[in-house]
């Protein structure tokens, strides 16, 4: 067996010599690397899941040079490692350079991210680290250099590390793309992943390997980490807000638990509440100034760096942060978390929870902090959902136009491609397993002739077919943008901030600056500006003494309660009627409030569906409560405004949060227990939706995304502001063109694909209104606004659908 | 429905709800922000956006021109969108339907292309343009119109916001009639709004499914 190899025993004496041994699951992966087998690793952090993979490459190397391995030099590439965060690129690095070095073998380890200089890149390119550490952006970069194929001669095996986060993401098909193209380079190309535990392992493992792949090994490390969960509850529930999403109230309930704690991590949902947070933590507690610190994603590199180096060595006592401290390495100081709000899912809570207590057999606490009352029902909700250990599934991206047209002209820039090789590598990826024959070619032309060949003047040029019959960018300008294009994260513009006086601050998103006025006072990196210009694509700002300042909102802080959390949610809500009792203390604790949800309305059951209408001085309200989260709610919102406005010409405006939605009218809304049920019925579901003018609005704020990575928006190079500005589009106005002008566009149609698959969650939608349909609809009529609605009403977030004449409604606007 | 007639400033305008104004005593078709060419430039630098976008601009253009019968045609800056490029080739050919109307154009920051091409294209070309009591001038910041004299201008892309009942809102472009100056609507389909906010008792006029409404 390998296991008697001479590079397995030198790897398990040399963890001897350390004092460890392989646990089980690492051995399960060397073994089936060893044959040559494909897979997917599911471990927690912290339980030595790099090693799982990368020592096998190490046994490997030795068995194959078994005299010579710690001599030979330059071997060429061995192992390309693929990570989701650069910073993590930098730790898992220096832990493999340490193995490297106590083994005495000549191998070098490299990072190619978007940090690394443009030097040490060119001299990869001359020689290939035998270790590359690469994330998926710069995988495709390096796909766009000329003569590309010769990196990966030597190539033995790609490891996919959080692959779960790439999963489900667009991300997650470029490394799909990046694949398919490697194992035509490299035959016998083994493929691994690392993945957390989600609820669709099996298909996690397919999509990395491929469809036609179907001996692939799943690896699973059996170990437990021990979660306690503890809520925050407000005294007086009572006086708790119904609505809001800060939970500031709580803060002095917060700082015993971190006095009591060596580190603290506290979780917010938004770069925003981060910063209030911070804030707020220095005004009261001035004697944490020096022990506390601020960590997201648009703060400083540096500054993101020194805090997580302070978090290694235990100086902090406290980091306020945001989901950019969900992944990476661990901070063995770390021994406690608060998560502040609902983290809208289970498996999101568990990675949380996990950042504190990271030996084996330590305890991860965290707490909840509710930001209003009812959020604490999600708190219970979690816990059964961790006891019973549901957790969600990650959907793959399905036919993904817009990455593939992305990804052939980075093959275009580079050397060209093959029509024919190309096809058989793309139909090779989960994503595109099923893409037409026709849709192929309608990809071609879009590359070559702009999707019209047949217009008499056009000087459309991205791809031009060469003498040899290869697809090729042939335009130096083209190539350069593209270049710097390739990627699928789309942000808004992001301006720099810095001091008049000199020094970086951080990054701002430029629709935010574009709000203000100079003079304005605003909050940045936790420190109080005062706004004075705009030069040169920088923020210029001076420092400012305390006093009010407008907090930025970022966007994209709106995640959506996922199905099983929604499922757990309504269970909760079932022992509502019967709070005093429950033996959940978020619930009891819920009772007063629930008391007066009661006199005022209702308290639905599971086979209940509340709806309450209201008028207030806004209008008339429905809100509607199947606790299914937000997007299917907005949906479902749409599609019960679309089926109404059919009956009479009416005008909604609407908004949901995850527990309902509202439709808002200044006409009464003619819902009656009568037609209630129809009216959420599931016949012409499909042509209902698509006709329901929601569809569109939401294809057009799809297509943002999607027309940035196709490459229609040329976002500018950077640092040259003006230079392109006839250029310059937005995505609303493409889509509106294409919409009136090009209607086959497949672009346009992934736009209301994704609209209505991802984000309407079709399946989830059904499955909705199939439960709707056997339960009883309850209609209330209360006199003023329940504890339910509050949340919903305060929302600001609107939408609109109507089905009166554009010229009828404006004569019922002002300009105010 | 599609237009409305409006006098303001001694002059009487006959507001299209296809984004242009006829003024009748003139003989004369105002427009704004053709953007001619536009979308080629899009494409020859490899965007594809669909490429009939400048027929589809001409055609309504030239269906305005056959409903009003103009002697002249107006535009108020930006008809074309960058440098030379085939939408141009195909203007010329359009152009050569109508001979017989002048065209006046008066120079946006968008129009750099070298004067032969305009004068080739039978297009004059003006910094400003006085006409009766109007002043034209395609940045309304920019004009050098006398005391009695009244300005007209595009370049803003203008559109309003409206709101409703029931928290509805709704933003359009439009045509404005301020004290010192009016704005036309941006004409050509690819161009996107900006939104302007009027004083309370400034004339407004929506455009809105093929109508023109007066908003105040």
């Amino acid at each position: 067996m390998m296991s008697n190899s001479k590079g397995w025993n030198i790897i398990t004496e040399w963890l001897a010599q350390k004092g460890q041994q392989p646990f089980a699951f690492q051995e399960e992966a060397w073994e089936h690397l060893l044959h040559g087998r494909s897979g997917l690793v599911n471990a927690p952090t912290g339980f030595g899941k790099t090693f799982s993979l990368f020592l096998g490459a190490l046994i490997e190397w030795i068995d194959a040079h078994p005299t010579t391995y710690q001599q030979q030099q330059n071997n060429g590439l061995q192992l390309i490692w693929i990570t989701p965060l650069r910073a993590l690129a930098k730790d898992i690095g220096r832990a493999m350079e340490e193995v490297i070095a106590e083994l005495n073998i000549s191998w070098k380890v490299g990072i190619r991210s978007g940090d690394t200089s443009t030097q040490t890149r060119k001299a990869q390119q001359v020689q290939m680290p035998e270790v590359l550490i690469i994330t998926p952006e710069s995988m495709h970069i390096l796909l766009s250099q000329k003569g590309y194929p010769k990196y990966f001669k030597h190539l033995r095996t790609v490891v996919c590390d959080e692959w779960h986060e790439l999963l489900g993401s667009k991300r997650g098909v470029m490394v799909e793309l990046a694949l398919s193209r490697l194992r035509t380079l490299s035959p016998g190309l083994r493929t691994w992943g690392i993945s957390a535990t989600i609820g669709n392992l099996d298909e996690a493992m397919q999509v990395l390997l491929g469809p036609g792949n179907t001996d692939g090994m799943i690896v699973k490390a059996d170990l437990h980490k021990q979660i306690e969960l503890h809520s925050i509850i407000p005294p007086e529930i009572e006086k708790y807000p119904w609505a809001g999403h800060m939970g500031l109230k709580l803060l002095h309930q917060a700082i015993p638990i971190i006095e009591e704690s060596r580190t603290t991590l506290l979780f917010t949902n938004t770069r925003m509440m981060a910063e209030m947070w911070y804030q707020e933590i220095l005004r009261l507690y001035p004697e944490f100034a020096g022990l506390i610190a601020l960590h997201h994603g648009s703060i400083d590199a540096e500054l993101r760096m020194w805090v997580e180096e302070a978090l290694h060595n235990g100086v902090l006592k406290l980091v306020v942060c945001t989901s950019s401290l969900d992944l990476g390495v661990d901070f063995r100081p770390v021994d406690t978390v608060i998560q502040v709000g609902s983290p809208k899912g289970v498996a999101r809570f568990l990675q949380r929870a996990g950042r504190s207590g990271h030996s084996p057999n330590e305890v991860s606490k965290i707490w909840f902090l509710p930001t209003h009352a009812l959020e604490l029902v999600e708190a219970a909700a979690l816990k059964t959902a961790m006891k019973e250990e549901v957790v969600e599934s990650r959907q793959p991206v399905m036919l993904a136009w817009d990455v593939l047209l992305q990804y052939l002209v980075t093959l275009g820039v580079s050397d060209g491609f093959d029509p024919a090789i190309a096809f058989d590598e793309v139909k090779s990826t989960f994503c595109f397993q099923d893409i037409e024959h026709d849709e192929w070619l309608w990809i071609l032309s879009f590359l070559t002739t702009g999707g019209e060949a047949l217009y008499q003047y056009d000087e459309f040029k991205k791809l031009e077919i060469t003498e040899e019959g290869l697809y090729a960018c042939l335009s130096r300008k083209i190539s350069m943008r593209h270049r710097l294009h390739i990627g699928t994260i789309v942000s808004d513009a992001m301006l720099k901030v810095k001091f008049m006086t000199g020094g970086y601050i951080g990054v701002i998103e430029e629709g935010f600056i574009s709000r203000l006025s100079p003079g304005d006072f605003f909050t940045l990196s936790g420190r109080r500006l005062e706004y004075v210009m705009i030069k040169d694509m920088t923020v210029l700002v001076r420092k400012a003494g305390p006093g009010k300042s407008i907090v930025p909102s970022w966007n994209g802080g709106r995640v959506p309660l996922s199905a099983n959390l929604g499922h757990m949610l309504r269970a909760k809500f079932n022992e509502a009627s019967k709070a005093a009792k429950s033996k959940d203390i978020e619930i009891k604790s819920l009772s007063p409030l629930f008391e007066l949800q009661n006199f005022l309305s209702y308290i639905p059951r599971e086979d209940e569906l509340l709806i309450e209408n209201i008028y207030t001085k806004d209008g008339h309200h429905l809100f509607v409560y199947p606790f299914e989260g937000r997007l299917v709610h907005e949906v479902m919102a749409a599609l019960l405004a679309y089926r109404i406005s059919q009956l009479t010409p009416i005008t909604f405006s609407i908004a949901m949060n995850d527990y309902g939605f509202e439709l808002l009218s200044d006409q009464p809304i003619p819902l009656t227990q009568e037609n209630a049920h129809q009216l959420l019925g599931m016949e012409n579901l499909m042509i209902d939706l698509q006709t329901s003018v929601n569809a569109t609005e939401m294809a057009k704020r799809k297509f943002r995304d999607i027309a940035v990575i196709a490459g229609l928006i040329f976002q500018g190079f950077p640092g040259k502001h003006k230079a392109n500005r006839h250029l310059q589009s937005s995505s609303s106005l493409l889509f509106n063109v294409f919409k009136d002008y090009d209607p086959q566009n497949l672009l346009l149609r992934q736009a209301f694909n994704e609209a209505f698959f991802y984000q309407m969650e079709e399946a989830r939608l059904r499955e909705a209104l199939e439960r709707i349909s056997h339960s009883k609809i309850i209609l209330t009529t209360p006199t003023k606004l329940t504890p339910f609605c509050f949340p919903i009403k305060v929302d600001s977030l609107r939408e609109t659908l109507t089905s009166e004449k554009l010229a009828d409604r404006i004569k019922r606007m002002t300009l105010e | 429905m599609g237009e409305t007639y409006f006098s303001y400033k001694d002059q009487k305008w006959c507001l299209s709800a296809q984004r242009a104004i006829y003024w009748e005593d003139e003989k004369a078709l105002l427009i704004a922000d053709l953007h001619c060419g536009k979308s080629a430039h899009f494409r020859r630098e490899g965007i594809a956006v669909p490429a009939n976008l400048v027929q589809e601009d001409l055609f309504r253009l030239q269906r305005l021109i056959t409903q009003f019968s103009p002697s002249q045609l107006i535009i108020v800056g930006d008809m074309f969108h960058s440098t030379y490029n085939n939408d141009v080739e195909y203007f010329n050919t359009w152009r050569h339907q109508f001979p017989h109307i002048q065209v006046h154009l008066v120079n946006g920051n968008h129009d750099i292309m070298p004067t032969d091409v305009y004068v080739r294209l039978g297009i004059q070309q003006h910094d400003h343009l006085n006409i009766r009591n109007i002043h034209f001038s395609h940045d309304p910041a920019l004009h050098a119109a006398g005391e009695a004299q009244y300005v007209m201008s595009g370049h803003v892309h203008p559109g309003v916001t409206m709101y409703g009942a029931g928290k509805q809102a709704l933003r359009l472009p439009c045509f404005y009639f301020g004290e010192e100056y009016a704005l036309l609507p941006a004409f050509s389909a690819f161009t996107g709004l900006y939104s302007i906010k009027p004083a309370k008792d400034e004339p407004l006029f929506v455009l809105a499914d093929g109508e023109v409404i007066r908003m105040q």
